[in-house]
């Protein structure tokens, strides 16, 4: 080996040994407030408050604080309708946006580029902008507190970013698919339920993923109208953790991190879906 | 074959047109008639004209803090998080052990709720228990410790690093798909020409990667305008309406104060500076092509 090579060599080496180093070191600053909230979710009040340091750990893990953000902080009832609504909103969403992007892709109807922009927007617009009226509009119809009410609203946000990928999706599946259905004596309906939505299985997968930690995070609508506790989902319930337990910071502690596990569940298992689905929304 | 009939194609669209004009575009246009009137919700609306406007932006110093928060916030979620985004999508789009773990790792935070953000930061800033008081006084910097989210001066800076935290995740993986579509011919063809790392980057992967900064950037300005739910969680506007958007402030106009014309009014304003800034960088970066 020659002086060069060797030299050539070292340099990479160098080079991967301070690109490791800067990585694991902003990986480290990123991991900080896992750690806190942990350290503060296994501490008792008087610990938390007593001289004991934030990094010293208590002679014994204080899980107490778990039980009573899961039972007393109603963690637990958060968590089962934030279950339930996401799994009951996003198939029906889902649905109502394949059968769009169907139209807007495969149906002979005019103006369909208008007609998506049209659908586009709403991701443009902030909650906000929608928030009075739906707050007015819903006490008129007594839909303040139903989670009928939370789903169409829900579904209605979400259409914009559904039809987008679906749309995507669907313009791949070859147009003599269609046609050999057509000859088979398929009617559009059959077309769409027996052929375009099992072949778009992982796009609907996808879509899927991210619509649930969408639902299940969703906090300003839910905010408008759901006010009863009992019917709260994990981040509106989550608001009242911090207006309740201020004062007892292990509770709070315990119940975020709680609340997070569903969350990296869902990441762990699903991540390729997450990441291929936000490049696919760009990609079309 | 068979003809479709063309009439009943529409209804496939009916039920998404349907939901969506009722939830999104309807209301959206009833709140920019409603920031017409002066209203508390139950009584008679008075029609105000542009009133509700004038006296947002010439009596009322809140919503002027709270919209030059939003730019500030622009501006920082720009220059710091789309540039840590870029830097780690450029790490990771090369070949290296360890690449698909910091990728997710990094990602994480993404996947959860501002109010989760919210509660775990707190433990960050908690001027007694907090961790970064804590660090201070541990490694004898004590003279620097301060109330972080209590110190109206930093209060909004303090905030930000929390988003931050959890929103590289979404433009990282934007620009990492954006790096896929840069041919490696291309690049390879530059490294022989005697292109520099830095050269490199600036004029082929920057002008080849428009597209991808035309979505991240667009994104990143509409979910600063948006910016809520952890400005609610950390500080709820405060100290001292210090750390007050838009979107907090709307929230206040209209469900504390009820006054519905105002806070319609200010919504209608986050839309338009929304499109303010990115219709026109949009066209610009059209014509430049």
């Amino acid at each position: 080996m020659t002086m060069e090579n060797t030299k050539l060599i070292n340099k990479k080496i160098y080079k991967n040994v301070f690109m490791y180093m800067g990585l694991f070191a902003l990986a480290a600053i990123w991991f900080i407030p896992m750690v806190t909230v942990f350290l503060s979710s296994i501490k008792s009040q008087s610990e938390y408050y007593s001289s004991m340091g934030l990094f010293d750990l208590p002679n014994k893990i204080y899980w107490p604080n778990y039980i009573d953000a899961w039972r007393i902080g109603k963690l637990g009832t958060y968590m089962r309708n934030g279950l339930f609504v996401s799994l009951v909103k996003v198939p029906l969403g889902i649905f109502v946006e394949a059968m769009a992007a169907f139209a807007l892709t495969r149906l002979p109807i005019k103006h369909k580029t208008p007609i998506f922009l049209y659908f586009l927007l709403g991701m443009m617009l902030p909650a906000q902008v929608a928030l009075v009226p739906i707050n007015i509009a819903f006490n008129k119809l007594h839909l303040i507190n139903t989670y009928f009410g939370l789903f169409y609203v829900y579904i209605g946000f979400g259409i914009g970013f559904g039809i987008l990928i679906l749309r995507g999706f669907f313009k791949t599946i070859p147009e003599e698919l269609d046609d050999a259905a057509k000859i088979d004596g398929c009617n559009r309906w059959q077309l769409f339920t027996k052929i375009i939505l099992p072949i778009s299985k992982p796009a609907i997968a996808t879509l899927f993923i991210i619509d649930f930690l969408g639902t299940w995070n969703e906090f300003i609508l839910a905010s408008v109208i759901i006010y009863d506790n009992n019917m709260k989902t994990v981040s509106t319930g989550l608001m009242n953790f911090i207006g309740e337990y201020s004062t007892n910071q292990g509770v709070l502690s315990a119940g975020v991190l709680m609340s997070i596990i569903p969350v990296l569940i869902v990441f762990l298992f699903f991540q390729r879906y997450i990441v291929e689905g936000m490049s696919g929304a760009v990609k079309s | 074959m068979k003809k479709w009939p063309t009439i009943s194609n529409y209804f496939f669209l009916l039920p998404a047109f349907l939901i969506y004009t009722t939830v999104v575009i309807g209301p959206a246009l009833y709140s920019a008639y409603l920031s017409l009137f002066k209203w508390n919700g139950i009584g008679p609306k008075k029609f105000v004209g542009l009133k509700n406007y004038y006296n947002l932006f010439f009596n009322d110093p809140v919503f002027l803090i709270s919209l030059k928060n939003n730019l500030t916030w622009i501006v920082l979620t720009l220059g710091i998080t789309m540039i840590i985004a870029l830097g780690l999508a450029l790490l990771f789009s090369q070949n290296f052990r360890g690449r698909t773990f910091f990728r997710s790792y990094f990602y994480f935070p993404y996947t959860l709720s501002f109010i989760m953000i919210a509660i775990v930061w707190r433990k960050i800033y908690d001027p007694s228990s907090g961790f970064l008081n804590e660090f201070l006084r541990a490694i004898n910097l004590g003279d620097f410790t301060s109330t972080w989210t209590a110190d109206p001066n930093i209060a909004l800076f303090c905030v930000f690093a929390a988003a931050a935290w959890q929103g590289i995740g979404q433009p990282m993986i934007l620009f990492l798909t954006g790096l896929q579509t840069v041919s490696a011919e291309v690049v390879e063809a530059a490294t022989i020409d005697g292109a520099g790392k830095v050269r490199l980057f600036f004029s082929i992967i920057v002008p080849l990667m428009k597209e991808t900064f035309v979505i991240v950037i667009a994104t990143l300005v509409i979910v600063s305008m948006k910016v809520y739910d952890i400005i609610l969680g950390m500080t709820g506007g405060g100290p001292a309406n210090s750390t007050q958007t838009l979107g907090t402030y709307m929230r206040a106009q209209t469900f504390l104060y009820n006054h519905f014309g105002v806070g319609t009014a200010i919504a209608v304003v986050m839309l338009l500076v929304m499109l303010l800034i990115i219709v026109p960088y949009m066209i610009l970066t059209a014509r430049s092509d």
